[in-house]
């Protein structure tokens, strides 16, 4: 069977009464995916939505067609980079390792290997307790060793965020190189030129769109106009926005992040 | 048994808050225990057991609440990593239970043999004499049914947190325990009557002061002259299994309900 993530109509809202974070996602996912949106837009909550660690008011979850609610002690199905999620005891980061690879039949020496091509060593990680270490090197100590449990679907929650140019060459390529689904949210656009093999959704303001392949978004433009031949069209603050080639307007590439569209639908 | 087993009781056994919750705050009380309330106990081999016997059980009651305190807030910290590993590893709800309370009860128990010595070099050195249990399996016994209980509660009051989402009630509900631990003390005063046998920790402290001293306390008012009524010993143990049983099977029921708190929603509170 392939390896399957299914979101069917999936709406969550954090307090009764408030505005749903997410507004009926739906989305298929059975490859290697970014999830583009600005901060805000509801990206880390469909995580943890599909890893079942937030309530879903409706809608459903399927993980190889089960159910999300339904799983339980079953290794190798999800794995995620949340820092939440590998705080069970107030142990240093290589005991953090060794436990969670032991509990989910992981690989201890390909996370040390992944973690010391990024630049840490293993004296640090002997020595220093997860919330002890820098933005950077908790979210490379989380990447690895979410890619290091062998799932066969693995969520990365902002991967590059923090780490500096080089490091974050290295970690597109150990992600490239993952034999399994991968979804990976992130803001950021420059990375689109190094993954052009993988698909991309967009979430704005709790709703997703796409998929769209990074291929044709390489050449897509944004123009604030319904456009009939788009390649895709968003709602961002009130304004339709269009994704096409040869609109004139701005590179989607050539914005940093994807928190830049709501400076330009405001301008525009 | 995974590797979880033995990391987490490693990890409680160093744990500061644990050692200071469990044994330093409760070291005072000990003394307290010899050298103040203590006065008016005649040097009597019959007397001092039953007072010693009374003061373990409610020294152990009070320091084992202290070190569920910490147990179970850890676990309100990381409710989200328990939450993924009861689903994506080997560790299902009830095996991830079963384990926490293994490594749980090595530790408490480890608490528990520290406050026995202490009871024992504190009490001697006041009284000049320290008679021993008269039923040291029973007491190991009574002191692991009376930690399971005080375990599995501390863990249901802080699932119930998580289940409501209100991490800002934590700091009152985490010490409940130890409160209510305390509101027991007032058997010392007061009796309670058949209310000692629905209140689980005085059902705590009679069973440990029945296999310290080899009689029943009575349902309160220790303090006072006059008769009194003894606590039937096998009604209190059924209560306090009953406790325990039914607050493990809440437990189970709570950890597969809950989705888990952030860390940073609970520093927020």
């Amino acid at each position: 069977m392939s390896h399957l993530i299914v979101s069917k109509n999936v709406s969550v809202s954090y307090r009764w009464r408030q505005d749903p974070v997410l507004k009926g996602v739906s989305g298929t996912f059975d490859g290697k995916f970014l999830i583009l949106g600005p901060n805000g837009s509801g990206k880390t909550t469909f995580f943890r939505a599909i890893c079942g660690l937030t309530n879903i008011a409706s809608g459903e979850i399927l993980i190889d067609g089960r159910s999300v609610e339904g799983i339980y002690a079953s290794t190798g199905v999800i794995s995620t980079n949340f820092q939440e999620v590998y705080t069970l005891i107030g142990s240093n980061v290589h005991d953090i390792i060794r436990l969670y690879t032991d509990l989910a039949d992981g690989d201890s020496d390909f996370a040390f290997k992944v973690i010391d091509d990024l630049g840490l060593t293993m004296d640090l990680l002997r020595k220093r307790k997860l919330n002890e270490l820098s933005a950077g090197q908790t979210r490379i100590v989380c990447t690895a060793l979410a890619l290091a449990l062998k799932s066969k679907h693995v969520l990365l929650d902002e991967p590059f965020e923090e780490l500096d140019p080089a490091r974050k060459g290295r970690m597109v390529k150990k992600l490239d190189e993952y034999e399994g689904v991968i979804l990976a949210n992130t803001h950021e656009t420059w990375l689109l030129k190094n993954l052009q093999e993988w698909g991309v959704f967009f979430m704005f303001e709790g709703i997703l769109y796409g998929p769209v392949s990074v291929r044709d978004l390489l050449k897509a433009e944004i123009s604030f106009a319904d456009e009939p031949g788009a390649l895709l069209r968003v709602r961002v603050a009130d304004k339709t926005v269009s994704l096409l080639e040869g609109s004139g307007g701005t590179l989607l590439t050539s914005l940093e992040n994807l928190d830049k569209i709501y400076e330009l639908a405001g301008g525009s | 048994m995974t590797r979880y087993l033995e990391m987490n009781a490693k990890s409680l056994l160093t744990n500061p808050y644990l050692i200071f919750w469990s044994i330093f705050f409760i070291e005072f009380w000990v003394f307290m225990w010899a050298y103040v309330f203590g006065n008016g106990i005649p040097p009597i081999e019959e007397a001092v057991r039953a007072y010693t016997a009374m003061g373990y059980g409610n020294l152990l009651m009070l320091s084992l609440s202290g070190a569920c305190i910490t147990i179970a807030n850890s676990l309100l910290f990381s409710s989200r990593s328990v939450r993924f590993v009861t689903k994506y590893t080997k560790l299902s709800p009830s095996r991830f239970l079963l384990e926490n309370i293994l490594s749980s009860l090595i530790a408490l128990l480890a608490v528990s043999g520290i406050m026995f010595i202490s009871v024992f070099l504190v009490f001697s050195s006041k009284f000049g004499m320290f008679p021993l249990p008269t039923n040291v399996g029973g007491l190991i016994f009574s002191t692991f049914i009376g930690t399971f209980f005080i375990y599995a509660m501390s863990l249901f009051m802080n699932l119930v947190i998580v289940i409501l989402r209100a991490p800002k009630s934590a700091s009152f509900i985490s010490f409940l325990p130890l409160i209510l631990g305390f509101t027991a003390y007032m058997a010392l005063w007061i009796d309670f009557g058949v209310a000692s046998y629905i209140l689980p920790f005085n059902c705590i402290v009679s069973v440990c002061y029945y296999f310290f001293a080899g009689q029943s306390p009575s349902t309160g008012n220790y303090f006072a002259p006059g008769e009194k009524t003894l606590v039937d010993i096998n009604l209190a143990l059924a209560s306090l299994l009953a406790w325990a049983a039914m607050l493990i099977v809440l437990d189970i029921i709570l950890l597969k309900k809950m989705r888990g708190i952030g860390v940073e929603e609970m520093r927020m509170a």
